[in-house]
């Protein structure tokens, strides 16, 4: 169920990366995106009624259901990247802001350049 | 001495240096590049564990033949790149030093997940140097097909963790076969779209005019020749020894690198930019080189991604100059450019010339191997592809060197006077250096068995085992 919900929103995002013409808006669909990927990966290391890895004297270390930790440090990896590439898009986008007056990709294609 | 991490950890770690040091950021830049190139001609194969755990469980760094010939190629050009365009580092010292940790990080990196961040953060000194330019719509347009791209990429590789347990390639390899077609379908396409991205693959390629189109003498040889070799070299480590591919994918990959290549090739004679021709001629060259990796021909891809990536650093390096001098890389408004600037000229004809793949140039070297390798493997269909693109090639590249010599128009006798206003392209520094380097390119190609020795260490690259050229020895040369 919850990969469901994760890949449907990855499709969301990419959806919205295709159809809309604001860098803003492409922008957040791409952090939609990441989202989707990110809950994904968290999934892919879930057990039902499972514990936490760590080894303590209350939990009996002989138990297979530990939750798989990789994934959650693959996870903190990846939202770290995906907010750098945000700030960083969102930076770009000011900047063309400031230069072309508009957030429109489109617009932008037969404007000349001074 | 010889720890491949040290590739890595200098230049990241010269980068903090530099941020603190602001004003002597050029100077630690070039410290940075000509550590890593001395210590890049002293690493030996082998495999460096990371933080003391054993793989698959723990990180490694694996050098082989192949990655080696990459490391050392990669890291000479960008050396050569900064020396010739030292005065235009400004305040990009920080994001080029970043830029050489990441791609020294893809091409040794053993783990897939490593080879995501060390590819992130390739990528994003990328976005910024593109952003040279100041044309922020196509840094845009980078970005965002660029992250989709790591996207799915991170995607297929999380899809490949769940299947097999591990990011370790080499545990991954191991693993990989024992599942079916059908489960590796998914993940291996998502990898390929995120790796081809950067290779400049067909679909997904539609960044890659407007951000070459508008580099300086810079940016330009940083992307068609430092980050485009580091992707091909990368491509060729996972769909060669990595990823096991079906009939229907290998089917698929082949279609559309061949795809790149055909419209690569047939988009740069249309073009009156220089630089237009040059990177649409890039897209070409990749796709074939992808093509020779799924067709397990991966000395010929090698010998192809060396010669080309030479020539397009000197072509690029040159056709920099051309906007900065004239404000112009149209070669209608360039006629007779080379008449001024003769040693130039020269450098830039020979670079073209290996690109087509005249004989006596590694060009030819490589068009050679690439043939007899596909002629041993019984496929008759590409060759003929390839030796048809030659002409288109030869055709572009001979109609700009004719314009770029001559002055005047055609049925016109050819007089200084027609030609450009004389200026010098560039310095008696960066003159040398190309030249040198064309010479590299001559030397390379006529002593081949030299050439195939320093490739091949005398093993095979990536168990590739089909025959090569060499005069010397019977071993396929016919």
């Amino acid at each position: 169920m919850i990969r469901l919900a994760s890949l449907l929103l990855l499709l969301i995002g990419l959806y919205g990366v295709l159809t809309t013409k604001n860098v803003i808006k492409m922008i957040i669909s791409i952090n939609i995106m990441e989202l989707g990927v990110n809950i994904f990966i968290i999934s892919v290391g879930f057990i039902t009624n499972g514990v936490a890895p760590n080894l303590t004297e209350h939990i009996d270390s002989s138990l297979s259901n530990f939750v798989d930790p990789l994934p959650q440090a693959l996870v903190l990896t990846s939202i770290v990247i995906g907010l750098g590439i945000t700030s960083l898009g969102l930076a770009f986008a000011r900047k063309m802001n400031k230069k072309y007056g508009t957030y429109d990709l489109t617009m932008i294609g037969g404007m000349k350049d001074e | 001495m010889n720890n491949p991490v040290l590739l890595i950890i200098i230049p990241l770690l010269l980068a903090f240096v530099s941020v603190i040091i602001k004003k002597a950021g050029k100077w630690i830049l070039l410290l940075g590049v000509l550590i890593n190139t001395v210590l890049a001609f002293f690493i030996t194969t082998g495999e460096t564990i990371i933080g003391g755990f054993l793989p698959p469980a723990g990180i490694n760094l694996v050098v082989t033949q192949f990655t080696l010939v990459g490391v050392i190629l990669i890291n000479s050009l960008m050396l050569l790149t900064i020396i010739m365009s030292i005065d235009l580092v400004g305040k990009y010292s920080v994001i080029l030093l970043t830029a050489l940790a990441g791609i020294n990080g893809m091409l040794l990196t053993g783990d897939l997940f490593n080879l995501f961040i060390f590819m992130e953060i390739t990528v994003i000194a990328a976005y910024i140097l593109s952003a040279q330019a100041k044309k922020y719509h196509h840094t845009i347009t980078y970005l965002i097909i660029g992250s989709v791209g790591s996207t799915f990429y991170l995607l297929g590789i999380i899809l490949l963790y769940h299947l097999t347990g591990s990011l370790n390639m080499a545990d991954v390899a191991a693993k990989l076969p024992l599942l079916t077609t059908k489960e590796l379908l998914v993940p291996i396409l998502l990898i390929f779209i995120g790796i081809g991205v950067e290779v400049k693959l067909l679909p997904v390629s539609g960044w890659v005019k407007g951000v070459y189109a508008h580099a300086n003498r810079l940016i330009a040889p940083l992307f068609a020749s430092i980050i485009a070799g580091t992707a091909l070299f990368v491509f060729g480590k996972l769909f060669v020894s990595v990823l096991p591919l079906s009939d229907t994918l290998t089917m698929l990959i082949l279609v559309m690198s061949v795809m790149t290549f055909v419209f690569g090739e047939f988009a740069a004679f249309k073009q009156k930019q220089v630089k237009e021709i040059l990177l649409f001629s890039s897209i070409g060259q990749a796709g074939l080189i992808t093509a020779l990796f799924i067709s397990g021909l991966v000395y010929a891809a090698v010998i192809l991604i060396i010669s080309n990536v030479v020539s397009k650093l000197i072509m690029f390096t040159i056709a920099g100059a051309f906007t900065e001098k004239y404000q112009t890389d149209n070669y209608h408004s360039l006629s007779g450019v080379f008449v001024h600037n003769k040693i130039t000229g020269i450098a830039f004809t020979i670079a073209a010339l290996s690109m087509t793949g005249i004989p006596l140039l590694i060009g030819f070297y490589a068009k050679l191997n690439i043939l007899i390798g596909f002629f041993h493997a019984g496929n008759y269909v590409l060759p003929v592809i390839v030796l048809l693109m030659t002409i288109v090639e030869g055709a572009y590249i001979i109609k700009l060197l004719l314009a770029l010599w001559a002055p005047g128009k055609e049925g016109q006798v050819s007089l200084e006077s027609f030609a450009v206003e004389k200026k010098q392209l560039l310095s008696v520094k960066n003159t040398a250096i190309c030249l040198i380097v064309a010479l590299v390119l001559i030397v390379g190609g006529t002593l081949i068995d030299t050439t195939s020795k320093i490739v091949t260490n005398g093993q095979p690259l990536l168990g590739d085992e089909s025959p090569y050229f060499i005069i010397s020895q019977s071993k396929g040369g016919e």
